[in-house]
């Protein structure tokens, strides 16, 4: 599982880890393969230039000065331009084989992590803080998008330079070479030292990242009451520990990384300075001519800045694969709230039946649900009611799976069938629930109401907003139903939000409708008239409602009323209103006292 | 005052080709690391004489073996040294950098959270969070790489600096045709600038677009969910990534036309060298020394010049990034404490609010048309009107969200604009008709106005919103609650915001429909603790239900933004048909 909060003692990446992680994403990448040989091909065509350069620089030292041969010199520099042209033309592609790579990878690694993020039960989302799930969506994408345009490239052609250049040497001078390369063990052991302190480092990074961005979220949330409680100092004061805790990961980081980088740059001088030394006395023993020494200090000259940048890149990779560590926790996080194998449909209707159900949530200790029983038949409307926290909202939950009852408790079904049995599809079509918090994404009305069906017209729309006896009212919008709502809907008053997330309802045409305080916004005035419109549309499907008005309540078939997590009483409201002390008898009593004007 | 013109909203699709770039921010946090980063920029400069010093050896070395017979070992121990010398450097130079470059970057994510928690709500309804996410991130952290390269970047000007001068004194006229490059790489460097701009900025804002749909669609996850729209949404983030990928290969082809120029021209340097230095070593004129540091030396200016051509990338996408910062950063706060504020004067009754001709608009659309109203000092008034009647407009112009267009909105008998914003505040408290929750404990949660409350003044203000079912809570008081408050019911949490403005204790006490998910019952327990509340300070209720708004000495019925009636609930139940309307008094619901 998936801890979210908290450097665990699981989140340290050993080196079998990284290799399994660079693995994995490599499969991932399988898509990209090809354009990943073609990049390769021009990296390395572009690349030539570095390494046939200091040839043709001996070529010409040696045939041509040495030898006295214009000629030579002369093919030296002609050879050298037609390498630069080839370079250049294999460097223009590079750049955007690369990217069609990278970036078509990234796309693919968002859409998966999203698609499965959207695929976890409510409880994942209980769980973990929306801004740590975006920061894996955005920053930690983007900190490998780094990798993926330089890094790729820088890796391929620091790589292909290196091992032609250590080809070369070794074909001009084995000895020189082998006496050079003296350095590599060095270069490996502070890599292997390197990488085992680092990667605990970067992964308290994207933790950090993950509360920072949390924090920021959280703030600009809130700001409207944040900003009326007078509370931005104090606000601010705790941004501000929260990001210098976010500094001094990335500080470690950097205090881990820099003597790496002095031990690298100071074994490229060795290596020169080893080469000149053997090169010398190679040259004084007659066994290699100084063409070919000078050569091969040039060589080793340009094959320390790919050393380093090798090693920068390091880094970035390090801090890339443990942004894929965090992503695979949450690829590899199986939602609770799955389809199982031979999953069925459910039928176009039937009856809805709540079994013995007991429900706890998601890491929490206390049920709050206790052996619910509840047959709701076909077309029959039914009302929730009960004190807050009663526990009107989690049945209401369950009934259309975004939680599923405790595993040793009964079950729900509609029309006979499990609903844990059930395809997602059919069961999202059949039954839908309108949540007790509506939420309004950017955009404009219409595409508001096409959240429940995305092929609904603009006609469809309107007759939705019709449905419910509100069309004027969005018809007198100035840009009617494309009027942007704005973030969350802040450019809608707090009723006309709560009729589009209505009005969703209406779009749909589901065989249970789910409507949690649909209308606890609206005046009274309002609220009549969307029931007598809601009417029509509660014709011919099985309704839940969950409210607090009588008005609601008294037209509703039977009447269930919740108390501390059990089903204590259920009857219409003719029956039920005359039991002597009666929960529901109660209830409505105070509902008079609170229509009654004297009170208080 | 007028609403300043959202100049800064981060709308879809901010991407504007014109470059005005406005480096003052950066410039100043800069500033204040300017120790550090000289610091960096000096050793980056020592490094490079450590790199000038090994071709210098590398030449000597050569020749003077080659006139001498010699072995090249003592040379080669000098350049031993200067490898530690520049191993020590390079590692102090980094070290710096970064240290630098972070500590800049979280400077400026403060810089920017902190003015955008102070910004007035006329930016706040028009920006995306997940956009101004983006800011402190995405684009924040392509200052930081920017920032990173700035030693880097100095001591490679100085590596070519210090090459070309050698360059010249050891031969001038080689020394002009290694040097061609130089001013073809940066004429090239500054058209590619020009044109890659625009694309680094369109790749910044897909980002940001991205990164609002997907804070949308997580922090939406439960309507998603009860619709199935799953599809819905992905499909929406596979818009904002193909976008992301298209606008991001347009980029890849700016570089691809400008880069390879940027790094192959040095090559012509080499080729000049070796063809001409090479005639004139054949001509005696120079040694073979020579020119193989001469070649040493242009070969020394490859790697400089390709990380420049790297560096003005970077700053491009640096300067994109601090152009959006900048879009928030520069939007002054227009809702501000004047210079010298006046003072509320205290008093133990509550404050008299007044609204006199009161006109307001959320940009084009008016709102409120000129609302006339008095409430003395302790008196409560019950705001009655259909939905988008204006209500929780008025709500807002008192707490001074927002100025009015027209009119003035007076507390205590002062202007709201005379007075210092926080102040207000700090007398004016609403329980908002959305509630929202920190993630923090609840009792945190409950002293969120008042942070110094006594843990007994918490239970009490608790206990007389209603919240008894604290106790039941695993921890109690202690309990953290889920993101936006989502493990309590919507009932519990209307409850602890209440407690909220209870502990606050202000002057001026708003409710707006604050108890729509509480149950009558509780409504009605709620209700006898809010009588108590409302003694001594004046009382505004923003109210459906009929109990509730008996509550307050008169009511006002608003419609369309006008106030239509003011009196008793009764006597307006009486005489004005548009209230009862309102109330639905007609259902026979009594
Ligand atoms: N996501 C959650 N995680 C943990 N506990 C929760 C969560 N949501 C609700 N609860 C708890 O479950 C209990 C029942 O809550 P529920 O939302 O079902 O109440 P309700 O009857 O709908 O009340 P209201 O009328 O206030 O909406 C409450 O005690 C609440 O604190
Ligand atoms: N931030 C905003 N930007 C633009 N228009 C807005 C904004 N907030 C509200 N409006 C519009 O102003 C009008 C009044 O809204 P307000 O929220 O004051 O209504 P209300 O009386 O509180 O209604 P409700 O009972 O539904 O909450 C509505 O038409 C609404 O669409
Ligand atoms: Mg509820
Ligand atoms: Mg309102």
């Amino acid at each position: 599982m998936w801890g979210g909060a908290g450097v665990a003692a699981e989140d340290r990446l050993d080196a079998a880890e990284t290799r399994h992680v660079l693995r994995r994403a490599a499969r991932l990448a399988r898509d990209q393969r090809s354009t990943m040989l073609a990049t390769v091909g021009f990296i390395a065509m572009a690349t030539a230039t570095t390494v046939t350069g200091p040839l043709l620089v001996r070529h010409g030292i040696d045939a041509g000065i040495r030898a006295n041969d214009r000629g030579a010199l002369g093919v030296a520099v002609v050879g050298y331009v037609a390498v630069v042209l080839i370079a250049w033309f294999g460097a223009r592609r590079q750049y955007v084989m690369v990217n069609i790579a990278g970036e078509g990878f990234l796309r693919s690694l968002r859409l998966r992590l999203f698609a499965h993020i959207q695929r976890q039960s409510l409880g994942f989302f209980d769980r973990h803080q929306a801004g740590v799930l975006i920061s894996r969506m955005t920053a930690d994408i983007e900190s490998m998008s780094e990798l993926v345009q330089w890094g790729l490239l820088q890796f391929v052609s620091a790589g292909i330079l290196l091992s032609v250049a250590v080809v070369v040497l070794t074909v001009m001078s084995w000895q020189l070479t082998l006496v050079a390369l003296c350095v590599l063990p060095v270069v490996i052991v502070a890599s292997v030292r390197f990488q085992r302190d680092s990667n605990r480092a970067y992964l308290r990074v994207r933790d950090r990242v993950g509360r920072n961005l949390s924090m920021i979220q959280e703030h600009l949330a809130g700001v409207r009451v944040i900003q009326a409680s007078v509370r931005t100092a104090e606000q601010r004061r705790r941004f501000a520990d929260n990001n210098d805790e976010l500094l001094d990961a990335h500080m470690t980081t950097v205090r881990i990384s820099t003597w790496y980088f002095g031990v690298v740059e100071f074994c490229g001088v060795l290596a020169t300075a080893l080469g000149l030394a053997a090169g010398g006395w190679l040259v004084q023993t007659g066994r290699v001519s100084v063409g070919t020494v000078v050569a091969a200090i040039l060589l080793l000259a340009s094959l320390f800045e790919p050393v380093q940048q090798l090693s920068q890149l390091y880094n970035t990779v390090q801090s890339a694969t443990a942004s894929l560590r965090k992503m695979f926790d949450i690829l590899d996080t199986e939602p609770e709230i799955d389809e199982i194998p031979g999953a069925v449909d459910l039928p176009r209707s039937g009856d809805l039946v709540v079994d013995g159900v007991g429900f706890t949530y998601p890491q929490t200790t206390a049920r709050v649900l206790h052996d619910a029983d509840l047959h709701i038949v076909d077309g029959e409307r039914i009302a929730l009611v009960g004190a807050t926290g009663a526990g009107k909202s989690t049945l209401a939950k369950l009934v259309a799976r975004l939680y599923d009852p405790d595993p040793d408790t009964g079950s729900i079904s509609f029309g006979g069938v499990d609903l844990r049995r059930a395809t997602l599809a059919s069961l999202r079509e059949r039954i839908v629930v309108v949540p007790q918090e509506g939420f309004l994404f950017n955009g404009t009305v219409a595409d508001n109401l096409r959240l429940a069906r995305p092929s609904a017209t603009d006609d469809d729309v309107w007759a939705a907003l019709r449905s419910i006896g509100v069309a004027e009212r969005f018809a007198a919008m100035p840009e009617g139903i494309h009027t942007e709502v704005r973030e969350r809907g802040s450019r809608l008053s707090a009723g006309e939000r709560q009729l589009v997330s209505l009005a969703r309802a209406a779009l749909v045409d589901p065989a249970v409708l789910v409507l949690d305080e649909a209308t606890s916004n609206l005046d009274p005035g309002t609220e009549a008239e969307v029931e007598r419109a809601l009417e029509r549309l509660m014709e011919a499907r099985t309704v839940v409602v969950v409210a607090h008005r009588l008005s609601t309540v008294r037209r509703a078939d039977r009447i269930v009323v919740c108390e501390g997590g059990r089903i204590v009483e259920v009857g219409s409201h003719d029956d039920l209103v005359g039991r002597i002390d009666g929960r529901y008898a109660r209830l409505a009593q105070a509902w008079e006292a609170n229509t009654n004007t004297s009170a208080g | 005052m007028t609403e300043r013109p959202p100049r800064a909203a981060p709308s879809r699709g901010t991407v504007r080709g014109v470059r005005s770039t406005d480096w003052s921010h950066l410039l100043d946090v800069l500033r204040e690391r300017r120790r550090g980063i000289a610091a960096a920029v000096v050793l980056g400069v020592v490094w490079t004489g450590g790199k000038i010093a090994v071709p210098s050896l590398t030449r000597v070395a050569i020749d003077r073996s080659l006139e001498t017979g010699s072995t090249a070992v003592g040379w080669a121990l000098w350049i031993v040294a200067a490898g530690v010398v520049t191993g020590l450097l390079t590692a102090g130079r980094r070290y710096l950098a970064f240290r630098e470059s972070r500590t800049v970057e979280a400077r400026l994510r403060r810089r920017i959270h902190d003015h955008v928690l102070g910004l007035h709500m006329g930016f706040h309804d028009r920006s995306q969070t997940g956009q101004l996410m983006s800011r402190m991130s995405a684009d924040l952290n392509q200052v930081q790489m920017f920032v990173v390269m700035v030693p880097l970047t100095v001591s490679h000007v100085a590596l070519i600096a210090g090459v070309t001068v050698v360059l010249l004194v050891t031969d001038p006229l080689l020394a002009l045709v290694a040097l061609i490059p130089l001013p073809l790489i940066t004429m090239v460097a500054k058209r590619f600038s020009d044109a890659i701009h625009p694309a680094v900025l369109a790749v910044q804002s897909e980002q940001a677009q991205l990164s609002s749909v997907v804070e949308e669609s997580i922090s939406g996850v439960r309507v998603v969910k009860g619709f199935g729209a799953e599809q819905v949404r992905l499909d929406a983030v596979a818009v904002e990534a193909d976008d992301i990928q298209r606008v991001s290969l347009d980029a890849a082809r700016v570089r691809a036309r400008f880069l390879p120029l940027m790094e192959l021209l040095p090559g012509l340097g080499l080729i000049g060298v070796l063809g001409i230095g090479g005639l004139r070593v054949l001509d005696g004129a120079m040694s073979v020394g020579e020119l193989v540091a001469y070649n040493f030396y242009v070969t020394l200016l490859v790697w400089p010049l390709r990380s420049i051509s790297m560096t003005l990338a970077f700053g491009q996408r640096a300067a994109a990034a601090l152009e959006r910062i900048d879009e928030v950063l520069s939007v002054a706060p227009a809702i501000v404490a004047p210079s010298e504020p006046a003072q509320l004067q205290a008093s133990g009754g509550g404050l008299k609010v007044e609204l006199a001709d009161v006109h307001f608009a959320y940009g084009d659309a008016t709102v409120l048309h000129g609302i006339d109203l008095t409430i003395d000092a302790g008196t409560s008034v019950a705001l009655v009107g259909g939905t988008a009647a204006g209500k929780s407009t008025v709500a807002r112009l008192l707490l001074r969200f927002y100025d009015p267009t027209a009119g003035s909105v007076r507390l205590g008998g002062i202007d709201l604009r005379d007075l210092d914003p926080d102040d207000v505040r700090r007398n004016v408290q609403m329980v908002f008709e959305d509630t929202l929750l920190f993630h923090d404990t609840v009792a945190a949660n409950i002293a969120f106005a008042r942070p110094d409350a006594s843990p007994a003044d918490i239970t009490a203000a608790a206990a007389a919103a209603g919240a008894d079912f604290i106790d039941d809570l695993p921890e109690g008081f202690d309990t953290v609650l889920g993101e936006r408050g989502y493990s309590l019911s919507g009932g519990q949490r209307q409850r602890i915001a209440i407690a909220r403005v209870l502990l606050a204790d202000p002057a001026v006490l708003i409710l707006d429909d604050a108890t729509s998910a509480v149950d009558p019952a509780k409504e009605h327990e709620i209700r006898s603790a809010m009588a108590t509340a409302m003694v001594g300070r004046t009382t505004i209720v923003i109210a459906h239900r009929p109990g509730t708004i008996a509550m307050a000495d008169r009511v006002v019925l608003l419609d369309g933004g006008c106030i239509a009636a003011v009196g008793t609930h009764d006597e307006l139940l009486r005489t004005e048909p548009r209230y009862r309307a309102v109330l639905a008094d007609d259902d026979g619901a009594r």
